[in-house]
């Protein structure tokens, strides 16, 4: 680390970012039209400016980190815990790719991935990172080069595979969390492997960081986490609420703290002022689709660039999505982090993560949320990218009626490569499945 | 004899139980000690239909293959199904078929540690090999510690003996095909190892040739010597494959002469960590290359075929990476994807007839 980069960083972080950040919403206050109410939703979150702002700096701040901080690009999934005890500046590739498919930027820079020899069948969070890495492409402004690629394969063996490419690009270090797959219940044979690792992976992470973990820091990174997840779970939970708060669309953008800020101050302050807002919404009866008829779940990752669009079609129908087992997946686990005893507990809480989880246990959970929340629908997105939440999701559909008596509809799309999304054919289904509804 | 009346006379006339595995890395031996013959599921010459209705059409047709397979009733004599936990593909449908199919066959998991491999990866992989045993203990009684010793180095001999032939290959002495070469290789996915150990001797045995310098040496990697019409292809052209990155071959083959410890345990862990690198298991880009240029120079090849399964992630995200490290050595390659059971297209003939021409 050089003392001009620290200093550097330290400007933009006390200073700088504040600054840039206020004089962006000056202008942009100063610029905007008045813009007019849209009558299919109801009143937008307020707290969506602090998101964005708090979203902004992050993405900012990451520019001057070279030097000032070791850079880690991490997994949405791996035990982010271990390299905040450090001090580590963490980014998040599945974050940004999510960033580039909303601005529907995937297809543009996923090709200079493919001009480079990767195949256009491979995840296209992967194919963003790789094609932003050879030709600078992001609306992120800029990432720091990586010191050390830290990943954990409980959402898929694909990211490792993904993270190697990646470690062999930078010539940084690759530390893997090996979680193994859960086909029955976890044994206590996994976790001592897991716990293992979290021993072995200090040292080479120490090395890289050029300082030593502190135990007591970490457990206070573990409180975060695990009171953060606490709260992204009440913040869920308002949404059983009949009309509900907010739709599953909201939910999608704020859960961008829960994933990269995870085990900050910024990330558990965020939501409790999200929280507070949805319980008011709640109590006042404000619905985020006035009007709601029919209450729906969507399974797998969000179609990034299309969420507008579908937020207004189901709106439109009177349908609001109010649970899903995406946004789920940052609650239902990380709050069994618990600080007396952080090494075996952290197994747990990162082995037991949905996409490492067997079938058995999805279609529990999914017929238990569809309790909960009082479900109508299921909408399935078939993520081209993602094997892991897309293989069986024909079967769930299936017994998800048998069950339920449910009603389902299957779209064949992908997270951000709008060329696998078939409009006419997605409509085609939409409509199918509204009539099924009836709305 | 068909392999479904090999199947059958192993059951009647020795009483051994009959296992469907998926790919790839699994500790037959353990198998072998309980008096289990494991039968390797990886191209079952199905038309794909059933398995349609499960799996997306993003999902390579080895698991295709393989779902459609079981859904078929072709398979509902078998004791169990063992899933080694390979891909992403293998896992999720190994749930499937576990948890929503209701096939009525015991399914059995095997996890392997993922590299970079470090002391944890070692004792966890012990535990695994031991977890997988006392499994099948629990249902056919223990196995006989005598016998599991028995069997690996009955492993480790058919490794040697694999060598062997893939020396004499590399070689160029072997008088066979491409496609006799890889359906003799294959038996071992099905044959008792007293019997496929006898097929190798006796492969052994056949007549020498000369070396041909002037014939066209190439390197396969991939998953699979399939489909047919492909190795069929490179022997009409006279092409000889010297030796193969493939997950079902060399992948899983021992470094000859293989190390006894004289611990059964201790030697199948030993054997896990000595195997070639492989993109399903998380090896490095600098081990992969390292592996397939040192088969370049034995082999005196002349080029690579990558031929891929569609679909299939852990070979194709590091296929960019290995073809540039060859370039960069000024060794010729060519990627190709293909489905497992299909025949070969046009454009895929002519693409490899360009490519031996070119390396020719
Ligand atoms: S989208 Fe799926 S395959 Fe891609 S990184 Fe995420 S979990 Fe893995
Ligand atoms: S071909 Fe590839 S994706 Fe398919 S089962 Fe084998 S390793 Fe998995």
């Amino acid at each position: 680390m050089s003392l001009p980069a620290k200093l550097r960083y330290g400007f933009m972080k006390d200073y700088g970012a504040p600054w840039l950040l206020s004089l962006r919403d000056r202008r942009r206050a100063a610029m905007r039209k008045p813009r007019r109410a849209n009558p299919l939703f109801g009143p937008p979150l307020k707290c969506s400016g602090r998101l964005k702002e708090i979203m902004t700096r992050h993405y900012l701040l990451a520019r001057f980190a070279s030097g000032a901080k070791p850079v880690a690009w991490v997994s949405s999934g791996a035990p982010v815990e271990l390299l905040r005890a450090l001090d580590f500046y963490t980014v998040y590739p599945e974050n940004h790719g999510a960033l580039c498919g909303a601005q529907r930027m995937g297809p543009e820079i996923c090709a200079a991935a493919e001009e480079r020899g990767y195949n256009q069948d491979l995840c296209s969070y992967a194919r963003i990172d790789l094609g932003h890495a050879f030709s600078g492409r992001t609306p992120a402004g800029s990432l720091p080069r990586p010191d050390v690629l830290f990943c954990s394969n409980n959402i898929c063996q694909t990211v490792m595979y993904w993270y190697k490419e990646l470690a062999h690009l930078w010539g940084a270090p690759l530390v893997l969390f090996d979680t193994p797959f859960n086909f029955g219940e976890v044994s206590e044979g996994d976790i001592s492997y897991m716990k293992a690792q979290t021993k072995e992976i200090i040292p080479q992470l120490e090395k890289i960081a050029g300082r030593e973990f502190s135990e007591s820091r970490f457990q206070k990174v573990v409180d975060l986490s695990q009171e953060s997840a606490g709260l992204w779970g009440r913040i869920l939970e308002t949404l059983k609420t009949r009309p509900a708060p907010a739709t599953i669309f909201d939910a999608f953008v704020h859960l961008a703290p829960i994933v990269s800020l995870r085990g900050l101050p910024v990330a558990l302050d965020y939501y409790a002022i999200l929280l507070k807002e949805l319980e008011e919404r709640a109590a006042q009866g404000i619905a985020a689709v006035p009007g709601e008829k029919k209450r729906l779940m969507w399974d797998n990752i969000a179609i990034w660039y299309k969420i507008r669009d579908f937020a207004e079609l189901f709106a439109a129908r009177g349908c609001n999505f109010v649970a899903a087992t995406y946004t789920n997946a940052w609650a239902e686990t990380i709050h069994l982090l618990d600080r007396s005893k952080p090494w075996e507990s952290m197994a747990r809480a990162y082995s037991l993560v949905i996409l490492n989880n067997n079938l058995r246990h999805r279609l529990r959970l999914m017929t238990a949320m569809a309790r909960e929340y009082g479900v109508d629908g299921l909408v399935i997105h078939s993520a081209r990218s993602c094997k892991p939440y897309s293989v069986g999701q024909y079967d769930i559909k299936r017994l998800m009626m048998d069950r339920l008596g449910l009603p389902s509809v299957v779209i064949e799309a992908d997270i951000t490569d709008f060329r696998n999304f078939s409009e006419e054919q997605a409509r085609t289904r939409l409509e199918a499945f509204f009539e099924g509804l009836g709305v | 004899m068909t392999r479904k009346e090999y199947l059958l006379t192993q059951i009647q006339d020795f009483g051994r139980r009959i296992f469907g595995v998926f790919p790839a890395q699994y500790p037959r031996e353990i198998l072998w000690a309980h008096n289990i013959l494991p039968v390797e599921i990886w191209d079952p010459p199905l038309a794909l239909e059933s398995a349609k209705s499960h799996l997306q059409p993003y999902i390579c047709s080895v698991v295709q293959g393989g779902l459609e397979l079981l859904l078929s009733g072709k398979a509902a004599f078998l004791d169990g199904l063992l899933f080694p936990h390979t891909c992403d593909s293998i896992q999720n449908a190994a749930s499937l078929v576990n948890d929503y199919l209701s096939l009525n066959i015991p399914c059995y998991f095997f996890q392997h540690p993922r590299a970079p491999y470090r002391e944890s990866s070692r004792k966890y992989y012990l535990a695994q090999l031991k977890a997988l045993d006392s499994a099948l203990g629990k249902i056919y009684g223990p196995a006989d510690p005598g016998e599991l010793a028995e069997r690996v180095a009955q492993g480790q001999n058919i490794s040697d003996l694999l060598q062997k032939i893939y020396g004499l290959r590399e070689k160029g002495r072997l008088a066979s095909s491409n496609l006799d070469f890889y359906e003799t290789v294959r038996q071992g996915e099905y044959l008792w190892p007293d019997d496929f150990g006898s097929k190798l001797e006796s492969f052994l045995d056949l007549p020498r040739k000369d070396a041909e310098p002037d014939r066209i040496r190439i390197i396969l990697s991939g998953v699979l010597p399939a489909p047919r019409g492909l190795l069929g292809l490179l022997d009409d052209l006279g092409v000889g494959i010297t030796g193969d990155d493939l997950l079902s071959c060399s992948r899983r083959l021992l470094p000859s002469p293989t190390f006894q410890i004289n611990d059964p345990w201790a030697d199948l862990g030993q054997d896990y960590f000595s195997l070639p690198p492989c993109s399903t298991k998380n090896s490095s880009i600098g081990d992969r290359l390292r592996y397939l240029l040192r088969l370049i120079k034995k082999g005196r090849a002349k080029g690579v075929l990558f031929n891929t399964v569609k679909f299939c992630e852990p070979e194709l995200f590091d296929l960019p990476n290995l073809r540039a490290g060859l370039r960069e050595r000024g060794i010729p390659s060519l990627a190709v994807e293909t489905e497992v059971g299909e025949p070969l297209s046009g454009a895929l003939k002519t693409r490899v007839e360009a490519f031996v021409e070119m390396i020719g």
